[in-house]
């Protein structure tokens, strides 16, 4: 897909059309532990599968919602016992569909309207489809095959890669006793993306899984695992959307990926979930030595969204990067950032995170740096730029800094500013409308993430962007 | 919270502190009041992350800190003529009405825990007032803590187009004064410094606590401005066991203007837990926050500065730096330095850093064939050189310097 191709969809017409829902399987609302072993039996689990689900479920009965952080977004309205936990599409999704022309013509419609299959064809060495609960669609190419590279759903994974899953899935990384959030992940997930990279391979094209939530008042829990061994390098990237309806939906996903030594693992995320949605979810990643680990998140949609990916840099010299945009418009809050354990000696790491602010929106950066005792040579440096359209906005930043070890560089740095009336003035004495100039201005300001991101996402970015600004300036 | 009254924090020790001391009713009142409200309060937020509280106010054992009855200090008071320096108890007499008018409205007794805790039980305090038009360039408070708790009370009024520079400092007093307390307890020192400032007054207060190292501190410090006034805080920590020190300024009035400089140094096993916070609540504000500290052994230090700018703070400016400087691999610094902004025309920006001496500086000093110990011991001073420009008073620098030296001989 070419960003002509791309500048000449039109965005909203993308994202925000809907579907009547069809399903072949929908749970009853609410968490039960019936509701569980429904789950599990409908996608024929292993025992050890659903003993981790119900011990799952346990433990989100135990935890306490987060209510305490200060200035966190409100949940009073989440509430898990109006939540349909499990839609599965009509589609074989056992056989598993490999062509999109199988798909029945409702969900392959959604996923062209996206602009899924075009990508694929062009850009990307693999592509994972989710459609609600499952996921319709998974294809990758020959040559990453022959190699060793397994790129399937989870649930296919389970199956078919029990040893890695059982080893794996929510046991070192994110492990449900995390938070309320993961420990509901881990009772009712179901779809998701699992990718293996042999030693010394190098997947040089993206892989990417695409989540579309289109049903009303359902929670989507995707569950992503990502295991590169030793001196390999893989890119994932993950879409995401959901048309609006007047029930919240809540998507609560998990994401986990192990980077093995000297290995190169880069994750790329734009979120555009539709207003109405509660984006609680839980990603972290385990560095071994020399390992490196790349987070690249645009937060654009969602009612409110509580997201800080975390890495924890366990070998030597390992290192992290994280950057992040967040957009908040009209009624949404939008309280991300990024969490670094520095856990070995050199390691190192980067959080470059910048926001916008208007309508009434809220960004909140909200960051954690961990340096361990014993971590020593290490260094970090955070950078939060927040950018303010008027006083009925918010815009906050909460950096935690925790340095156990004397030898280190830590450094935070945070500006908020409103938009120069000087770099308006100069735009419109070349010419350009004020709508045009202030875009221009946010364009600019956001440059330093689009150019980390794969030129798709670049521009799709671009447009989400375009059009959260349109009609709203004056 | 109940938990940890005293038995002998009773509304008779309240009454007899307030009947010694001969107060009006007013206060006898606010007292009980605080009192009574301890039941409910809690102690003051400390930051949490996962998996732990940076500061342990749990920890603080008030059997074995609090004596309220056995209050003992020593404390000087100096100032010009025309300005008021008094102990609370003889100036209620003439200036009665301006204390009831203006104690509280700043600092509410009952914010939490620890306040009320400091509004019932304390004993020494001082009052400032500086009429309007009254240049005060130079109010000195030494107080010197001899016994095994101490509460203490600062309320500064000044009116219309007034300054004063004040300077407290508190310290321990010597081995024979202190005999009092019982050599192997610990002690716990209590001080809330209320400031009213009156329209384009300038207040400038600098605080020096460098208490011996078996005292809790715990001091909470905050400022109203009026239109044009500024308040200006220099905060030097270098003693004590625990510390936590809140310094704060709420920016009421248009065009108004706050500083708050910030200097600490800890070593031994010290917790330092030093706040510093602004509110932007009007127009045309500018706040400018600057903490320097340096930790050397097991020292660890907590630091969390806010800049929180109002919906109606139009044309906000406001900036934050905190840098730490680490001697020690058993040293540990904490610190979250938060903005929140509720009004796009602001400039803000905040910075911190944690670091240790310049591995370079060094090797260039000692190649310069001086020895390491001094070479360090120079690197240290240099640190804290953009904290002392910031000090505008020469004897509240040449104080703070003469601490810092003595510490790292």
């Amino acid at each position: 897909m070419s960003s002509e191709d791309l500048q000449d969809t039109d965005t909203e017409a993308r994202f925000e059309f809907k579907k009547e829902q069809k399903s072949a399987f929908q749970a009853e609302k609410g968490l039960t532990e019936e509701t569980i072993r429904l789950i599990s039996e409908d996608k024929d689990e292993p025992e050890w599968m659903l003993q981790r689900r119900l011990r799952a479920l346990e433990q989100f009965h135990e935890m306490p919602m987060p209510t305490d952080w200060p200035g966190q977004p409100d949940l009073s309205e989440v509430d898990v016992d109006e939540i349909i936990p499990y839609i599965r599409p009509d589609v074989d999704v056992r056989a598993g569909v490999d062509d999109w022309t199988e798909l029945p013509d409702d969900i392959k419609d959604t996923f062209d309207k996206l602009g899924i299959p075009e990508a694929e064809k062009n850009a990307l060495s693999g592509v994972g489809a989710q459609y609600e609960s499952e996921v319709v669609y998974q294809n990758m190419r020959d040559r990453w095959e022959e190699k060793g590279v397994i790129f399937c759903n989870m649930d296919k994974a389970v199956q078919e890669h029990e040893e890695l899953v059982r080893e794996h899935f929510m046991t070192k990384c994110v492990p449900p006793s995390d938070n309320k959030f993961a420990a509901l992940h881990g009772a009712i997930w179901s779809g998701g993306s699992f990718v293996y990279v042999p030693e010394d391979t190098t997947v040089d094209m993206p892989v990417q899984a695409y989540f579309r939530m289109n049903s009303e008042g359902m929670g989507q829990f995707e569950h992503t695992l990502i295991i590169a061994e030793e001196s390999s390098e893989v890119h994932y990237i993950e879409g995401c959307s959901a048309p609006k309806y007047s029930a919240f939906n809540l998507h609560s996903g998990g994401v986990e990926v192990f980077v093995g030594e000297d290995a190169h693992v880069q994750y790329s995320t734009v979120q555009n979930w539709s207003k109405n949605t509660y984006n609680l979810n839980t990603k972290r990643a385990i560095v071994e030595e020399n390992g490196r680990m790349e987070w690249i998140s645009g937060s654009m949609g969602s009612k409110a969204t509580m997201l800080y990916p975390s890495t924890i840099l366990k070998g030597r010299g390992a290192s992290d990067n994280h950057i992040t945009i967040a957009f908040a418009g009209e009624g949404q809050d939008i309280d991300t950032g990024a969490k670094v354990y520095h856990n070995a000696p050199n390691t190192k790491s980067t959080i470059e995170s910048k926001s916008i602010s208007k309508d009434g929106g809220r960004t909140n950066y909200r960051g954690l740096v961990h340096i361990a005792d014993g971590a020593e040579g290490s260094s970090t440096a955070v950078e939060c730029d927040a950018l303010m359209f008027d006083n009925e906005s918010t815009s906050d930043t909460m950096p935690y800094m925790e340095i156990n070890e004397s030898t280190v560089d830590v450094a935070h740095e945070a500006t908020v500013g409103k938009i120069g009336d000087e770099d308006i003035f100069y735009l419109q004495s070349r010419g350009l409308d004020d709508d045009d100039a202030k875009q221009m201005i946010v364009s600019g300001f956001i440059e330093p993430i689009t150019e980390e991101l794969p030129i798709e996402y670049a521009v799709e970015l671009n447009r989400l962007v375009e059009l959260e600004m349109e009609g709203s300036l004056g | 919270m109940s938990t940890q009254v005293l038995d002998s924090l009773s509304e008779d020790t309240v009454r007899r502190i307030a009947e010694e001391r001969d107060e009006p009713d007013w206060l006898l009142e606010t007292r009980l009041d605080a009192l009574e409200a301890l039941d409910e309060l809690d102690l003051p937020d400390v930051i949490q992350t996962p998996g732990r509280r940076w500061t342990n106010l749990e920890a603080l054992d008030f059997e074995s800190l609090v004596d309220p009855l056995d209050q003992a200090d020593v404390t000087e008071r100096d100032g010009e003529d025309d300005v008021v320096v008094l102990p609370f108890t003889e100036a209620f007499a003439e200036y009665g009405d301006v204390i009831e008018a203006n104690f509280g409205s700043v600092l509410d007794p009952q914010e939490n825990y620890l306040t009320a805790l400091s509004v019932a039980l304390f004993t020494t305090g001082t009052f400032v007032y500086v009429p309007a038009g009254v240049d005060a360039e130079d109010v000195t408070i030494r107080a010197e803590m001899n016994s095994r708790s101490l509460f203490s009370q600062t309320l500064v009024v000044t009116e219309e187009s007034s300054s004063v520079t004040i300077l407290e400092g508190i310290e321990s007093g010597t081995d024979a004064a202190a005999d009092a307390s019982p050599a192997d307890a610990d002690r716990y020192f209590s001080n809330l410094v209320e400031v009213v400032a009156g329209e384009n007054a300038y207040v400038q207060y600098g605080s020096l606590q460098n208490l011996a190292a078996d005292t809790y501190t715990y001091t909470l410090k905050r400022g109203a401005t009026d239109t044009y006034s500024t308040i200006n805080w220099i905060e030097g920590n270098l003693g004590s066991a625990l510390t936590r020190s809140d310094v704060e300024t709420e920016l009421d009035g248009d065009d108004s203007e706050t500083q708050i400089v910030g200097a600490f140094f800890g070593h031994g096993d010290q917790h330092l837990d030093l706040n510093a916070r602004v509110w932007h609540n009007a127009e045309n504000t500018t706040a400018d926050l600057v903490t320097r500290g340096v930790l050397d052994e097991e020292a660890r230090s907590v630091y969390e500065g806010v800049q929180d700018v109002g919906r109606e703070a139009w044309n906000t400016s406001s900036y934050q730096r905190e840098n730490t400087l680490m001697l020690s691999d058993d040293a540990e610094a904490d610190a979250s330095p938060k903005l929140i902004i509720h009004n796009h025309d602001t400039e803000a920006s905040h910075s911190a850093t944690v670091g240790q001496v310049d591995a370079e500086e060094l090797f260039y000093m000692e190649s310069r064939s001086i020895d390491e110990e001094t070479a360090r011991n120079m690197l240290v001073e240099g640190f804290f050189v953009p904290v002392f420009e910031e000090i505008r008073v020469d004897e509240f620098r040449d104080d703070l310097e003469d601490l810092v030296q003595a510490r790292l001989r």
